[in-house]
């Protein structure tokens, strides 16, 4: 299988490459056999990609522990579903797996744009494969999961079997996290499709609005995974981790969320070149640095230049992620330049107070977030250059410096919607915002009155009820509207009012998560810890909650062995649950890790972890965390990605006038032949 | 104009450096403590968040903590102590001098400069005239429109979006 393996990999390497100068060729020379030629080679890249994943899954799902790469990341006891994860737990897999990935989208561009955008297509398949012929190159010849077990002798090197692998990281053997990567690594190389296409706009001179037509659902789709896999990362970490919360700023973490921020900016100001034919220079920008941020959170994870709890995967690969960054930056820069006359804006800003405004502040909060978070992610690196020195840059900084960023942002998610395109008036500011000040206020009062004392959580549960009152106020106003005129009842017109324009309303809904996400933020404000030595018998208390310890047990499987803790729990003197929190000891890697017994409501989680053993009483280390609010951070999460979704389905509108278009066209060419 | 811009930026700077430096002399706890500095483990987490089961390290370094506030030593003094045990890069975030003044500091400016250049881009966009494309002849459908005004007055959404 080895050879399988190395096979398809070169195989792939060779399509790659053929593809990056079939797609050029093709598009200089307006040749349509090498545009297709390259079109092909891409999907052949893909079939070979495959075939290698399918060698290394079918060793990893077989035991076959002369692989070596099988041999460290797995073990004959993991559960099935853990074996297929093992895919992407090392260095050398986790590439081969991005490069699959990439592969995937890669054929999926060709496939949907095989009859349209064929003056673009060439150069779009040549900058896929660009990015294809690099990642095979890495697993080919630096990172390549296909080398055998070697065992060193004083006769030589010979091949070698394992009795049993070293198994899979502990910390990884969480259900999430079978799914987390994925998700990560589909948003972050799904980033290249909307890179291509504007790379290949730039070099075609076609810098109109279809590019940016085509790519939009292209964003959204990685977009909204890369989303979900920082979503699913910070509930690994709040339920595998055992420190009670689920965003630590650790430099992996902030590389993730850098390229969402960014395309999230994308995704805003993508709509003023759509609606108002401007910012053509700065769309493309930020596409370029999207991208380029996708592949910087790689290098950062995998190069080890800076310090991370997510050091699964590090080894000696930075230099050639550099050297690829450099080239992207390079390559699209001056294409940017060369281009500059051709991205002239169409119109004027008719006010200050418009939608176009709003879009660009939105911009400007979040590109400041992004440097911010970027710079504080990098200042170690560079204070070791500069002086020589090792800082840390932790949460104090970031919480700092992000924390009112995001309460502007929470604002604009508000405000912004409600703003007019053009201009808006005194008259509609003070029509559209009166209401909702007034409940937020309200609402303040209450939370004030309440003792709610810290500011920024005031601050953010303020603003949480302001925007969401505009947002609900929006689809209320659409839906009454609707109920008047076609006389619906007021479900029938939600689902109307919403289906006639899914862009818009979607839009709304991903806002509405994003305030439930920031009222999830605001409860760590409010949480409780406590910790406490427990043996058969003994009580600890935390706010309203009383555990009792009725004993600790131990127990053992193939994979690992525990000490599980049982704990009945009591609520204002009522029975409230049963909890097990575990420590385990895994045996084929020998790490011990703990299971944390989470028991989660709508206002606060309760939060237990069996810390460890005292070693003077033989007693078990009890840790209770009550963190409120902390399940509207995952239902916050779970409505942006319906929203996504809903804003992703073509609407009616969209799709009669996509009808009348082609009507049009057809009597066009009908006119056009007489 | 260069002289308002440069007060601003420097406003923004020194309270963005300000709020950084914020040393409250509040009662410290193992917990406040726990969360400015690194455990030194290698787990390169937070004290309060190292993953690790039964670390020593996070205990030897609770029980430091833990005396030093038996001792009725202040917040800041128990920090300098654990710097001068393991070095700066034990805390979770660099004091706001020198070199590392810089890390707090530019943020704030980033965030100025940003400001500055949309309210220069607004001015600019305000100027410009308005581009007039060539249109081909025939472009406006009429059913189109009529679609247009159709979904318009369906919805009485008006001109947003």
């Amino acid at each position: 299988m080895n050879q399988v393996g190395s096979v398809g990999l070169i195989a792939a390497l060779a399509f790659a490459a053929f593809a990056l100068v079939a797609g050029a060729v093709g598009g200089k020379l307006r040749s349509l056999l090498a545009a297709r030629s390259a079109e092909r080679a891409t999907l052949a890249f893909f079939a070979m990609i495959t075939l290698a994943v399918v060698a290394l899954e079918y060793m990893i799902l077989t035991d076959d522990f002369h692989n070596a790469y099988v041999a460290q990341h797995s073990n004959r006891d993991l559960l099935t579903y853990y074996k297929v994860a093992a895919l992407w737990a090392g260095q050398e897999g986790s590439l081969l797996f991005w490069a699959w990935l990439l592969s995937i989208y890669s054929a999926l561009a060709v496939w949907q744009n095989r009859r349209k955008n064929r003056q673009l297509m060439p150069y779009v398949v040549s900058v896929l494969m660009g990015t294809g012929t690099f990642f095979s190159l890495l697993v080919f010849f630096v990172a390549n999961p296909f080398q055998e077990l070697s065992l060193v002798t004083s006769t030589g090197t010979q091949p070698f079997t394992a009795p049993d692998g070293n198994g899979l990281n502990p910390l990884l053997q969480y259900h999430p996290m079978v799914i987390h990567p994925p998700m990560l690594y589909l948003g972050y190389v799904g980033m290249v499709v909307p890179f291509a296409f504007a790379m290949a706009a730039l070099i075609t001179r076609q810098l109109g609005d279809n590019w940016i037509r085509t790519t939009r659902r292209w964003t959204m789709v990685p977009w909204m995974l890369l989303g979900c896999g920082i979503l699913l990362g910070g509930n690994w970490a709040y339920a595998v981790l055992g420190w009670g919360g689920y965003w630590g700023w650790d430099p992996v973490e902030n590389a993730s969320v850098l390229p969402w921020l960014s395309g999230t900016a994308f995704l805003h100001s993508v709509m003023i070149q759509e609606k108002r034919g401007m910012l053509k220079v700065w769309n493309v920008v930020l596409v370029i640095l999207t991208f380029f941020l996708s592949i910087f959170g790689t290098f950062l994870t995998r190069s080890g230049i800076v310090s991370s709890v997510h050091a699964f995967a590090q080894s000696n690969i930075g230099p050639f992620f550099a050297v690829f960054l450099a080239i992207i930056l390079f390559f699209s820069l001056t294409l940017l330049f060369l281009r500059l006359d051709h991205l002239k804006s169409e119109n004027k800003l008719d006010s200050i107070v418009s939608r176009e405004s709003g879009f660009l502040f939105n911009n400007w909060i979040l590109l400041a977030l992004v440097f911010a978070v970027f710079w504080g992610t990098l200042f170690p690196v560079i204070s070791k250059a500069v002086q020589n020195v090792t800082v840390t840059v932790g949460a104090p900084f970031f919480n700092k410096v992000a924390i009112p960023m995001g309460l502007l942002l929470l604002l604009l998610t508000g405000a912004g919607p409600l703003l007019a395109w053009r201009k808006t008036s005194f008259q509609s500011l003070k029509r559209n915002f009166t209401l909702p000040l007034i409940v937020a206020l309200v609402a303040g009062g209450v939370l004030l009155a309440a003792g709610v004392r810290d500011f920024y959580a005031w601050m953010t549960l303020f603003l949480s009820v302001f925007v969401g009152v505009c947002i609900l106020g929006e689809f209320w106003k659409g839906a009454r509207t609707r109920m008047k005129t076609a006389h619906e009842n007021f479900a029938l017109a939600i689902y109307n009012l919403t289906m006639r324009n899914t862009r818009r309303y979607g839009g709304y809904v991903v806002h509405l998560g994003i305030v439930l996400l920031f009222i999830g933020f605001a409860g760590q404000a409010f949480k409780v810890e406590t910790k406490g030595l427990m043996q058969q018998g003994d009580l600890l208390r935390v706010k309203n909650y009383l555990l009792r310890c009725d004993g600790l047990t131990t127990g053992d499987n193939p994979n690992y062995e525990y000490t599980r803790a049982l704990l009945t729990v009591t609520k204002d003197g009522r029975a409230f649950a049963s909890m097990h929190p575990e420590k385990r000891f895994y045996k084929a890697s020998q790490q011990p890790t703990s299971y944390v017994a989470i028991h989660p409501t709508l206002a606060e989680d309760l939060y237990v972890v069996l810390a460890g053993m005292d070693p003077d009483t033989g007693k078990a280390i009890i840790q209770v965390f009550v963190n409120p609010l902390v399940m509207w951070v995952w239902i916050g999460g779970v409505v942006v990605l319906l929203g996504t979704l809903l804003a992703l389905v073509p609407s009616r509108v969209e799709r009669e006038m996509a009808e009348l278009r082609s009507a049009h066209e057809l009597t066009a060419q009908a006119s056009d032949a007489f | 104009m260069r002289s308002r811009l440069t007060t601003g930026l420097l406003i923004g700077a020194l309270a963005t450096a300000s709020v950084a430096r914020g040393d409250s002399p509040r009662k410290p706890t193992l917990e406040s403590i726990g969360n400015q500095v690194m455990c030194t483990c290698g787990c390169n987490a937070p004290l309060t968040k190292c993953p690790h089961i039964d670390c020593s390290t996070k205990a030897e370094m609770e029980a430091y903590i833990q005396k030093g506030i038996a001792e009725g030593k202040g917040e800041t003094a128990i920090l300098q102590d654990l710097t001068l045990r393991y070095g700066v890069q034990v805390l979770t975030a660099p004091p706001a001098r020198g070199f590392n003044l810089a890390v707090w500091i530019l943020p704030g400016i980033g965030l100025l400069l940003g400001l500055t250049a949309v309210v220069v881009i607004v001015r600019r966009w305000r100027r410009r005239p308005t581009v007039v494309l060539p249109t081909t002849s025939g472009s406006a459908d009429p059913n189109v429109l009529a679609a247009v005004e159709e979904e318009m007055k369906s919805t009485g959404l008006g001109v947003r979006d």
